[in-house]
């Protein structure tokens, strides 16, 4: 009995740390501290938001239309994470935490959508989605740039037709619904999905 | 000579009975008993009844205290909710800010996608 008690108090005591530790939800990725870059960088934004933050900025939304669309994508999200950094150098930044994050995204269930390699301008951006059950519930970016690089990682059940309305951001019309329903016809417009790393 | 003058001391001091009802007219002669009164010498000292205004010190300290402490909680809470609007605004623009670069970035896929390179172009999209 006694030996029972001492085995069981072991194996909380041994996945403690790993609640302490908060593990990530699904489609979040563990983004890299890139400590110093800021020091570096001309401009910078580092956004963390999880659930709570992401709750009460959205309570204090505006409500001139930007506001209202990034209130109506936001409600559905759990998470926003950003890291963007400007040099006034080129590649003043780390190319192995980049490479690092895109390693993570070769997980199952995550689909890189976009994939583009500009070595005329040496801009890389890729797209890539985690869908489940037809669903996407994360959208990650890595554009690399010779003086900037971004990463962004949103998390949560993002409705891509709720995309759209980031065009009132200056976003235009990426068309990711292909990604929920494939459609032969708009294939040749859309981004073809690449491939899973 | 000593021997008389003891003689006569002794003669003098000798015990003699007390007359019939010397007791009874002693103890007539003695004031009545009564019980001790104990006064405080703080007490002797303020012994004229307090006045108006004092008499209201206490309850006014009491008064002034809850005011004074009704009036800080209204002024933390005051700036409890400033502080919160605060950081809520400063989330609310970095929330925005965020959205702005992700659809920044999402706009530079879409236009290396959107203008495809011509062929031979030493650009790889897919």
């Amino acid at each position: 009995m006694n030996a029972r008690i001492a085995i069981v108090f072991i194996a909380l005591l041994s996945t403690g740390p790993a609640f302490a530790q908060g593990a990530v939800s699904k489609g979040q990725l563990r983004l890299p501290e890139f400590a110093g870059l800021s020091e570096k960088a001309s401009e910078s934004v580092n956004v963390t938001f999880g659930p709570e933050v992401l709750g009460m900025a959205v309570r204090f939304l505006g409500t001139d239309p930007e506001a209202t669309a990034a209130k109506k994508l936001v409600t559905s999200l759990t998470g926003i994470y950003v890291r963007n950094y400007t040099f006034d150098k080129d590649y003043a930044y780390p190319k192995s935490d980049i490479d690092g994050v895109r390693r993570q995204l070769s997980a199952p269930g995550w689909t890189r959508m976009v994939e583009t390699r500009s070595r005329k301008e040496n801009t890389d951006v890729d797209v890539y989605m985690l869908i489940e059950n037809g669903r996407a519930q994360g959208l990650a970016i890595i554009a690399s740039e010779p003086r900037e690089f971004t990463i962004v990682n949103i998390v949560g059940n993002i409705d891509l037709e709720q995309l759209h309305d980031l065009q009132k951001l200056g976003v235009p019309d990426l068309e990711l619904e292909t990604a929920k329903k494939p459609e032969p016809a708009k294939a040749a417009a859309a981004p073809t999905p690449a491939p899973r790393k | 000579m000593t021997e008389n003058f003891e003689d006569e001391l002794r003669r003098a001091l000798r015990p003699v009975q007390a007359p019939a009802g010397f007791a009874e007219r002693v103890m007539r002669a003695l004031p009545e008993r009564r019980d001790s009164v104990v006064t405080p010498i703080a007490m002797q000292a303020t012994a004229r009844p307090p006045n108006y205004w004092q008499r209201l010190r206490a309850p006014a300290a009491l008064a002034a205290s809850l005011v004074l402490a009704v009036v800080l909680g209204q002024r933390m809470a005051l700036y409890q909710q400033q502080q919160e609007e605060a950081a809520g605004f400063a989330a609310s623009q970095e929330l925005l800010q965020a959205l702005r670069v992700t659809s920044q970035k999402l706009d530079l896929a879409y236009q290396a996608v959107k203008n495809p390179p011509e062929a031979g172009a030493e650009e790889n999209r897919s």
